[in-house]
């Protein structure tokens, strides 16, 4: 039996179709303007899925909150923990988020947009692993499934062994507001990840477990790194491991540079970026792409920014990530803030995946 | 419009040909792994019956099948060459598309073709029992038919991840009376050395040969037998395309382009190596002759032609071949088949000289080519087959648009019959395109320091 806490953001999604890019305490503006909740359509399909799995106990919220739409997908064998009144908020999510901590549960299943997941995240960290339902207005974290249908087949088949890590994004709903895309990596979450031993073929074990697939990228990057080279690792724990490797020890959510073996600068913003590669410095870049969503630059590392890219030069970009992370991640994408230079990304490009092993991996490029 | 060009029983050749005595040069000889001299045949001799390494050696031009083993090839042999009028008709091609269907063998694929012999000159030795190693399951299920025929006892190290995950090859290979081990086993040295290494290793090829060699190195009643690389291996393939040569005579064609695909080298040197033999001679100086391999391992196109250990332990010769490194473990594919660091010294040889060229493919190119194949011919086959099958439509969708009407003609090694998970997850969506990532892998080696 699995249990698993369930809830929903009902005002999430509401922003987007009224044009307020997020609803984060703006969920009275967004009826005004005509608005309606799209968080509790998204979660019935995934739930509908989910009905007839007798392996599952969900508790819940009441009404809108998560009680609401399993009655509508014909779940009965619930029960509600967390009780709320009139419109919920963060403040309840987080609540809810601390019920579900203490009902010792197996994964938390919610549908909201980046907001609630790092509500959620705020709670319980890395010791509950949660999944997203996509029904927000932006969904830049990981912790999301692509689609409604893909979160209830992760429900279905996780086992509570095959996790991912998963970046829990943060972005600045104002600058958004002002058309301004401002992402931060908030913090890296825990995620199912579809059972690591699926092709059941000819020869097939995908790496058990995802740790030893990080070491594994370590140790065959660690054997390309040369001296005198500045080698810049972005955000995660695939890099981290690569840090880990060479002994040092490298900030988690920030950007950093090592060069000779030893760090040179940790959370590094563009500028200092930029002052580390005067004088023909040779840098490489290794950069690990947002689960699921996919994206290699312009989500929560905009300090890679299209002067970098051009001066480090798009050869020296090694993309690396786990064989997990690029079963749940479809396309990979690059929003580096000029469209030319995004273009000459090509349409594939090679990951690093294991040591001395890779794969071709498909680049979403618009016409 | 004939569709199948067939010999018959008393037109199989009676003599394998043998692509040595047409190189400009010797082969490099085979080193030991300790000494790194040349091995003579006496090195060989505790694994392997002396018939055996004299073909392994020898520059003879034509070697005898001897009646015994003529009397169970004709089971199934000639087998048929088929012309391909439904996919070239399908790509609206001008080039004549044959395949040569090897899939009409007990076991379901080219690998009969070799271990008949083998285990009959080892039953002629007076040897008891052979021990060998399978991957995908192909190689030992072929063997375990023929030691059967034979009378020999057969044990099998099959790679870890196979036996679980393949388990109508590991019962064939019961039916045919074999045993079969999921390799590395505690039963070698060499195996349980790997378990204390890493106990939940899936194993490799490389792995698998070491404990199939140290069985019978360690067991003076049993040989070791190997489904590809070596000389006599390919040799005995060769009957494979001695038979395409006739069958294309019949129609009056001689291929402008000959295709196979590649993991150790036996399939394509099978179909290729007499038409290989005709280019070295003169008298078919044009003849393009190519190897499609997988992406993700590149042996003959990313791979750098040295000295190297065709297994995992360091028990076997070192052979001058193109080579990944002994140590390198291919990516999960389902082309396992394919899974191999090296490659037959014979087909380096000629790769390395330019008399053949090499194709890499990913996995999901590869297998819109087989649904192609299947939906136009009719017949599914083996992943490892798919490769030739999409070097071959590309072969002929480049004479679409230069209007050439060349003749294609590549290797059908196998059925795909038990590979149906392998199509499900093409049709899932969830086949992975592993590639060699031979660009940084060269950085890292040129690192590491040159042994003098």
């Amino acid at each position: 039996m699995k249990r698993i806490g369930f809830l929903v953001n009902p005002i999430a999604g509401m922003g987007g179709a009224v044009g307020l890019k997020g609803t984060d305490g703006k969920a009275e503006e967004a009826r005004r303007r005509g608005a309606l909740p799209r968080a509790k359509d998204r979660a019935r399909i995934a739930l509908a899925l989910l009905a007839h799995d007798e392996n599952l106990e969900i508790l819940t919220c009441s009404g809108g909150m998560g009680e609401d739409v399993l009655k509508e997908a014909g779940i009965q064998n619930y029960q509600v923990l967390y009780r709320f009144d009139g419109d919920s908020s963060a403040h309840d999510t987080s609540l809810a988020a601390q019920m579900f901590l203490k009902a010792e549960v197996d994964l938390i299943l919610f549908c909201g947009g980046d907001g609630t997941a790092r509500d959620i995240f705020d709670v319980v960290g890395r010791d509950v692993p949660v999944l997203g339902i996509p029904a927000g207005v932006k969904m830049y974290s990981a912790v999301f499934a692509i689609d409604p249908a893909t979160a209830a087949e992760l429900v279905m088949k996780y086992d509570t062994q095959s996790l991912r890590d998963s970046e829990v994004m943060d972005v600045d709903e104002d600058a958004y507001r002002s058309g301004e895309l401002k992402t931060r990596l908030y913090g890296m979450a825990r995620t199912p990840a579809l059972p690591g031993k699926i092709q059941l073929s000819k020869h097939v074990f995908e790496e058990a477990d995802e740790d030893r697939a990080k070491k594994e990228i370590a140790r065959f990057m660690h054997e390309i790194m040369i001296p005198d080279v500045l080698y810049i690792l972005g955000a995660g724990t695939t890099t981290e491991s690569i840090a880990r490797k060479l002994g040092v020890h490298k900030t988690l959510l920030g950007i950093d540079a090592v060069k000779n073996g030893k760090i040179v600068s940790t959370d590094l913003d563009e500028k200092t970026l930029w002052t580390l590669l005067r004088d023909g410095q040779e840098a490489k870049i290794f950069l690990s792409p947002i689960g699921a969503q996919g994206f290699i630059l312009g989500r929560g590392n905009q300090q890679i920014s299209p002067r970098i890219v051009k001066r480090v030069g798009i050869r020296n970009i090694i993309v690396v990530a786990t064989p997990h992370k690029l079963r749940e991640t479809p396309l990979l994408y690059v929003d580096s803030g000029d469209s030319v230079l995004d273009k000459d990304f090509g349409d594939s490009v090679q990951v690093i995946s294991g040591y001395r092993m890779a794969q071709r991996r498909k680049i979403f490029q618009s016409l | 419009m004939q569709t199948k060009i067939l010999l018959d029983e008393e037109q199989m050749p009676k003599k394998w040909y043998n692509v040595q005595a047409d190189l400009k040069s010797p082969l490099d000889p085979p080193l030991h792994p300790k000494t790194q001299k040349p091995i003579g045949p006496e090195d060989l001799a505790a694994i392997f019956p002396m018939e055996l390494i004299r073909q392994e050696m020898t520059t003879d031009p034509h070697i005898d099948i001897p009646e015994e083993v003529q009397d169970v090839l004709r089971l199934w042999r000639p087998s048929p060459l088929y012309r391909a009028h439904r996919l070239e008709k399908f790509l609206k091609t001008p080039a004549r598309i044959y395949y040569k269907w090897e899939g009409v063998s007990p076991a379901g694929s080219h690998k009969p073709n070799t271990s008949i012999p083998q285990a009959y000159y080892n039953m002629k030795a007076g040897v008891e029992r052979i021990a060998t190693e399978t991957g995908a399951g192909q190689w030992g299920s072929a063997l375990a038919f023929a030691t059967m025929l034979f009378g020999l006892q057969c044990t099998i190290y099959m790679v870890r991840s196979s036996y679980t995950q393949k388990p109508y090859r590991k019962s064939m290979m019961h039916v045919w009376g074999a045993e079969c081990i999921p390799s590395p086993s505690t039963k070698t040295n060499a195996g349980r050395a790997m378990l204390e290494k890493d106990p939940d290793t899936p194993g490799s090829l490389g792995m698998a040969i070491s404990e199939a060699v140290e069985d019978a190195a360690s067991h003076s009643n049993t040989n070791y037998a190997l489904g590809s690389v070596l000389n006599h291996v390919c040799l005995h393939q060769t009957i494979i395309g001695l038979e395409c040569r006739e069958q294309l005579a019949m129609v009056d064609d001689y291929p402008d382009v000959v295709i196979g695909c590649v993991g150790g080298g036996s399939n394509f040197a099978g179909i290729s190596f007499p038409f290989a033999g005709d280019k070295l001679t003169g008298k078919h100086k044009d003849v393009d002759i190519v190897g499609a391999e997988p992406a993700s391992c590149p042996t003959l196109t990313k791979g750098l032609y040295t000295y190297d250990l065709a297994d995992e332990a360091g028990y076997t010769p070192l052979l001058k071949m193109f080579t990944l490194g002994h140590d390198f473990v291919p990516p999960s594919m389902h082309a396992g088949g394919l899974r191999y660091h090296g490659d037959s010294p014979i087909v380096s040889r000629l790769v390395h000289d330019g008399v053949m060229r090499a194709v890499a493919y990913h996995q999901s190119e590869v297998f819109d080519a087989a649904q192609t194949f299947a939906r136009s011919e009719g017949i599914i086959v083996a992943p490892e087959t798919a490769h030739a099958v999409k070097a071959a439509i590309d072969e002929a969708l480049k004479c679409k648009k230069t209007g050439e009407e060349k003749s294609i003609l590549f290797n059908c090694s196998g059925h795909g019959n038990f590979d149906m998970t392998a199509y499900d997850a093409y049709y899932a969506g969830s086949l992975v395109d592993y590639e060699y990532p031979d660009e940084l892998i060269k950085e890292a080696i040129a690192r590491i320091p040159k042994i003098s």
